[in-house]
């Protein structure tokens, strides 16, 4: 299994797109903490008042958890890319138990998301801790339950990977995948986690689970606890993950 | 692996539909070390699915196919066992030939430093630190067969791998395979062309409509259509004492004749026995032709396929 994730991980490196989505985390991560900032503390803002506790969490949450769909994303646009540029065949060819492949991308994906997930977390901090400090709020790292918030980040990013992957080997057109991804998670699940008499069952869909972990608070949207997000998030990644797996063992590769 | 099955290819029962299309119906056939194998049939006979599901991408309906006496999912390594050449690209655009060759290298446990050896071995070390994506066809196909030939397999199993080739391309993919075959490995290569398996192959499996139509060697197809072209400064002894030998000659020239009814090995030893001088003795290439077509009557992707001088039957 270490050689198959060392050559999944070489698959992932050797092609740009991780490091676009990586910049585009990044970028979204820091836009995020120079608004929520700049203006949080204003009525009205982005966030509750970053000098309390949930002000801050919502920082980490919202900023560096934002890499968690675009770690999806690279995550299924690496997984359909094998079937539409045809490396399928010469993976299968050098791996024949295909379980064992699939298994490999999975934890390939899981840490790219940690990876993803932590830079994006360094840059947060490296924007937040100095910019609060001249208003005289001091955030510590391991203070307020922010650890706690931080891991919940790092978990959540990470599951965004396992998702994706996992997601690709169900829907294995790229196009419809990637574009799929996007539609759900950025425009299907905001939708309805906002209608309020969804909200019964809306906290249990996997974006909004994970939202949940992270405790990415938003107006007008119900989360689950952390630890329930949490549980439900990783429940959903790995139905896909069984799901995807049987069909790819099944799967004529023409 | 079990000893006495090393190298060998047995397909055997093979059936697969897709959808209510029949690709591939009761396929039976071997290949062998020490031997090129062609596997002839017209664009859509099945040979695609057939070398797919020989290397374990495509599940059969029916049947089994092994490799050294296993089927392809069950080898250990099977890198280090078979090495594939298929259809249809199999590349990032956006990956090196390098860097794909390393990602094989290292789901295989090979050192990297094979992948420089095997882009060396198909003259693309110069191009191994560019994009696929700049590639040519042929460079695309060298590209493949480096990675075919990463484990250092005995066996090769290749679909189509003369496509996109320039002539001095494939006549130096006919030298590596031949010499691959006679070191004692096995080949086995699809084409559609009859000539380019001509060139290369000991023997033939021709498949039509998905089913076995012929195994052999192609001098016994050509003898199936019963034509031996002879030159001869002594034509019309001959055309006698092959009369008597129960054959008929016609003349094609003043010194040329097409005998039909026996094996050219038979014209040989009849001409001996006369104290005949043989000047040219081979099947005739317009039999072994007509014998391909007829075995693959109404198979191509045209509706009538001409008898056409250039060998290329598509």
């Amino acid at each position: 299994m270490m050689r198959l994730t060392a050559a999944e991980f070489r698959k992932v490196l050797t092609t740009r797109l991780w490091v676009w989505l990586l910049l585009a985390s990044v970028a979204w991560t820091a836009g995020y903490c120079a608004l929520a900032i700049a203006f949080g503390d204003r009525p009205g803002g982005l966030a509750p008042p970053l000098s309390t506790a949930a002000g801050q969490h919502t920082l980490f949450a919202i900023g560096a958890g934002g890499a968690g769909p675009l770690v999806a994303v690279l995550a299924v646009a690496g997984v359909t890319g094998e079937f539409r540029y045809g490396t399928a065949a010469p993976t299968f060819l050098a791996t024949p138990r295909r379980g064992r492949v699939v298994a490999a991308k999975m934890i390939t994906y899981l840490l790219a998301g940690a990876g993803y997930a932590l830079v994006c977390l360094a840059v947060t901090l490296a924007i937040a801790l100095p910019w609060l400090a001249s208003r005289g709020i001091h955030v510590t790292v391991a203070g307020r339950g922010n650890l706690g918030v931080l891991v919940a980040v790092v978990a959540a990013t990470a599951i965004f990977g396992l998702a994706g992957a996992a997601a690709g080997t169900l829907v294995t057109g790229q196009l419809a995948a990637v574009a799929g991804m996007l539609i759900y998670l950025y425009v299907a699940e905001p939708l309805a986690s906002h209608i309020t008499a969804l909200h019964g069952w809306t906290a249990y869909l996997p974006g909004v689970a994970a939202d949940g972990l992270t405790q990415a608070t938003q107006a007008g949207v119900r989360l689950l606890p952390p630890w329930q997000g949490g549980l439900v998030f990783a429940g959903w990644a790995l139905a896909l993950a069984a799901a995807g797996t049987r069909v790819t063992l099944r799967k004529d590769i023409t | 692996m079990v000893r006495d099955q090393a190298g060998h290819i047995v397909a055997a029962g093979l059936a697969k539909r897709f959808g209510g299309i029949t690709a591939v119906d009761d396929l039976s056939f071997a290949a062998g070390p020490g031997q090129v194998t062609g596997f002839l049939g017209p664009n859509g006979a099945g040979k695609t699915t057939t070398l797919r599901m020989l290397v374990g991408l495509v599940t059969p309906d029916a049947g089994t196919a092994t490799v050294s006496g296993q089927g392809y999912r069950a080898l250990r390594a099977p890198g280090r066992v078979v090495g594939s050449v298929l259809e249809a690209g199999g590349f990032h655009p956006g990956r090196s030939g390098r860097d794909h060759l390393r990602v094989y290298c290292t789901a295989s446990g090979y050192p990297l430093a094979r992948a420089d050896e095997v882009l060396e071995i198909t003259g693309l070390a110069g191009a191994g630190r560019r994009k696929v994506r700049g590639y040519s066809l042929g460079m695309r196909q060298r590209l493949a067969l480096a990675a075919a030939l990463l484990g250092d397999p005995a066996v090769l199993v290749l679909d189509e791998p003369m496509n996109g080739l320039d002539p001095e391309g494939i006549a130096w993919l006919r030298g590596l395979l031949r010499d691959h075959a006679r070191g004692g490995g096995t080949v086995l290569f699809s084409s559609h062309a009859l000539l380019e398996v001509e060139q290369l192959a000991d023997q033939v499996v021709i498949v039509s409509q998905g089913r076995l139509a012929f195994q052999g060697t192609l001098a016994g197809l050509a003898a199936g259509g019963t034509a031996v072209a002879v030159r001869t400064p002594e034509a019309d002894r001959l055309i006698g004492a092959l009369a008597r030998a129960g054959a008929q000659a016609e003349r094609t020239g003043p010194d040329g004749l097409r005998v039909t009814g026996v094996l050219a090995a038979e014209v040989s030893r009849v001409a001996r026995a006369e104290g005949i001088d043989l000047h040219e003795l081979a099947p005739s290439r317009a039999s072994l032709e007509q014998e391909f077509l007829a075995l693959t009557a109404g198979q191509g992707e045209s509706p009538a396929v001409p008898a056409s001088r250039g060998g290329q039957v598509s």
